[in-house]
């Protein structure tokens, strides 16, 4: 059973949240990390500070995987020493304290914490929390998908009746040494495709939203109100719980890991209904 | 031929099966189920006929009752062009479910369920103006004691209540009372707030004896106690916000109390208590009587202490099981801020907060039995 992970999960995500809530008007600074829309703010980091200091008190064993610091816990060493990362874990934490952090710093309404414990490669627990909204979105293997009091249900409707969701990487990835976008060097190419793509998805359908919050087009798949999402080479913080929750709630997922010193991932879920169809439009993009 | 009017019975749970046969009884109905429980739809179809019993002063009167068929939700398609009404007593949360097969009917359909907004609901979704409400004004176990389920496993027992119907469906007959639809928002007041509010505290409260049925729980001093001040605490709400008369309301009161304490109901406190966050929906039994309660300058302290009970409740079998994990994981303020959704300045925020741990303790003494049980 994973109800004590599942509880302290919730603890740490709406701590976090509480946190962010908190300084959400006076976030003045932020710091540019690996593109110009990878930012990080020294809240990020506080909020980080209090999800690890809870889950470490009560799974000291356990090793997390941070936006911020990486590996934290027993695992460091071996995983510093290795780029394998989390591959010869049985399990550990996933951990983005804010996903979303560009739309924070604007004082864009649309954040979250986001939580999930993988054991043996596969997640098991989720949580997100949208602190703005009191949207608490959590779920087990074992007990299925929820938003606060209620059970989650994808709405599975055709593409042309369904909205989308696509979350960009700031990087772009083709393999090792990749080049990245958004003010890094770019590679023009592979970043037309992915606009390709989102204007055949768009121009197809509800439409295809670019929200900056990967985690909460996931739990917004989960709950019924997208019909699908994909991305390109995310990281696996931002869509580790997202995943399992749109999962559990009966969408069909894709998600591969594609860079491991990175964490960088391919994924695609979405409804019965629409999964081939996202499929197709976005096979140019997400070649496994 | 067979003179018989023929009903479609939605939900052969506690109300489907054991009341509906007494109000509308086989000498003059015939019933097709509609039932999504597998092991349960089987066993009817397997055996085409059940026993319901009446809880009387001296025991127990049974009734035998054939039914035709018990189908699979949706299969029920096949009859419902043979029907001469559709009762519904499946959940408010089911009853969109059922929306599609009534779709543009125009037979008489009598909703039973918790909800008063239900008909409306149904007729939005099915343009089927004939659709209105019952009250079953009835505690209906959903099983039996050992000795009649003996006799037959689908055994269930009702008590001798009454149904009151809205008298658009007259027509249908049988041992119901038809009353105005003024009547019925009256009954569905007392119902709504003097059985429903103070069966489920009991139910939660119960929870906390470890016992398994209501009349159990109701030996408790400490329940009834509980129980009766929340059904006072109400009492005192209608009165001042609705134009019921004293006198109806005490008799209500006197009656509920009798009923939860009958002991040969066999009403399972898990049937009672299930799905804690329907119950504590804003506008339902206890946070909707609470906040009534409050607006009318009454403190329901009683009423609060079986809101702490169902925030507590825990039962990994039930629906709403997550209710557990959610109070185990979160601080009082996020509880109810999250999941209960009460916003920090209300005054029932705040007064649930201010009595949260002496509720908690007197949770925990009632659990570790602790408080001394007077049998009444």
């Amino acid at each position: 059973m994973n109800a004590k992970f599942l509880e302290i999960a919730i603890t740490s995500a709406v701590k976090a949240g509480n946190t962010l809530l908190h300084h959400y008007s006076d976030v003045l600074d932020s710091t540019i990390k690996e593109s110009l829309r990878d930012v990080v703010t020294k809240v990020d980091k506080l909020a980080e500070q209090e999800i690890v200091s809870e889950l470490m008190r009560t799974f000291p064993d356990i090793p997390i995987l941070t936006e911020e610091s990486g590996f934290i816990g027993t695992a460091r060493t071996s995983v510093l020493n290795g780029d394998e990362a989390g591959k010869n874990l049985s399990q550990y934490w996933v951990v983005d304290a804010l996903d979303g952090t560009v739309n924070y710093v604007n004082h864009i309404p649309f954040f979250c914490v986001s939580i999930a414990l993988i054991q043996n490669q596969k997640a098991v627990v989720g949580v997100i929390y949208n602190p703005m909204l009191n949207d608490l979105y959590f779920g087990t293997i074992e007990t299925g998908a929820f938003k606060n009091q209620n059970k989650l249900c994808i709405k599975d409707k055709p593409p042309e009746e369904s909205l989308f969701a696509v979350s960009f990487s700031g990087k772009g990835f083709r393999g090792e040494g990749t080049e990245g976008f958004a003010g890094r060097k770019s590679d023009t190419m592979q970043r037309q495709e992915e606009f390709l793509a989102f204007g055949a998805v768009n121009d197809s359908s509800r439409g295809c939203l670019r929200t900056g919050c990967a985690a909460m087009n996931l739990a917004y798949l989960a709950e019924g109100r997208l019909g699908g999402c994909w991305g390109k080479a995310n990281k696996h913080w931002d869509i580790a719980a997202g995943l399992l929750l749109a999962e559990l709630a009966g969408a069909k997922v894709q998600f591969s890991l594609i860079e491991t010193t990175k964490h960088l991932a391919h994924y695609l879920a979405a409804t019965p209904q629409t999964f081939e169809y996202l499929e197709q439009k976005t096979k140019a993009v997400l070649s496994y | 031929m067979s003179s018989k009017k023929i009903l479609l019975v939605y939900g052969a749970g506690a109300i489907g099966r054991g009341f509906i046969p007494w109000v509308f009884p086989p000498k003059d109905f015939e019933y097709y189920y509609v039932e999504t429980n597998s092991q349960l739809r089987n066993q009817l179809n397997l055996r085409k006929s059940f026993t319901a019993y009446k809880t009387t002063a001296s025991g127990y009167v049974s009734l035998e009752v054939p039914i035709l068929k018990c189908y699979n939700l949706s299969e029920e398609k096949e009859v419902i062009n043979q029907v001469h009404a559709v009762l519904t007593a499946v959940g408010p949360r089911n009853i969109i479910r059922i929306s599609e097969s009534l779709t543009k009917t125009q037979f008489p359909v009598l909703c039973l369920e918790n909800d008063f907004s239900v008909p409306q609901t149904l007729k939005n979704a099915t343009q089927n103006p004939n659709i209105v409400f019952g009250i079953p004004d009835v505690i209906t176990s959903n099983t039996a004691p050992p000795q009649l389920l003996e006799k037959d496993p689908l055994a269930i027992i009702t008590e001798d209540g009454v149904c009151f119907i809205d008298e658009q469906v007259s027509i249908l007959g049988g041992n119901a009372k038809y009353i105005s639809k003024k009547e019925i928002v009256n009954q569905w007041l007392a119902k709504l707030y003097l059985h429903n509010t103070p069966h489920c505290i009991a139910a939660y409260l119960g929870s906390f004896t470890h016992k398994t049925y209501i009349h159990e729980a109701m030996q408790n001093s400490l329940v009834v106690t509980t129980v009766s001040g929340a059904m006072e605490e109400m009492k005192s709400m209608l009165l001042k916000k609705y134009d019921l008369s004293q006198d109806f309301l005490n008799w209500y009161c006197e009656k509920e109390l009798q009923r939860f304490q009958n002991q040969l109901l066999f009403d399972p406190i898990s049937r009672v208590a299930r799905e804690p966050f329907r119950k504590l929906a804003p506008n339902d039994r206890l946070i909707g009587a609470a906040e009534l309660c409050l607006s009318c300058g009454i403190l329901p302290s009683n009423i609060f202490i079986g809101i702490m009970a169902a925030f507590c409740y825990e039962n990994p079998q039930d629906p709403d099981f997550a209710i557990a994990h959610l109070m185990r994981a979160l601080n009082p303020q996020d509880f109810l801020k999250i999941i209960i959704r009460l916003r920090p300045a209300e005054a029932l925020y705040e007064a649930l907060l201010k009595g949260w741990d002496v509720s908690i303790s007197f949770l925990r003494s009632l659990s570790s039995q602790k408080v001394v049980s007077h049998e009444c």
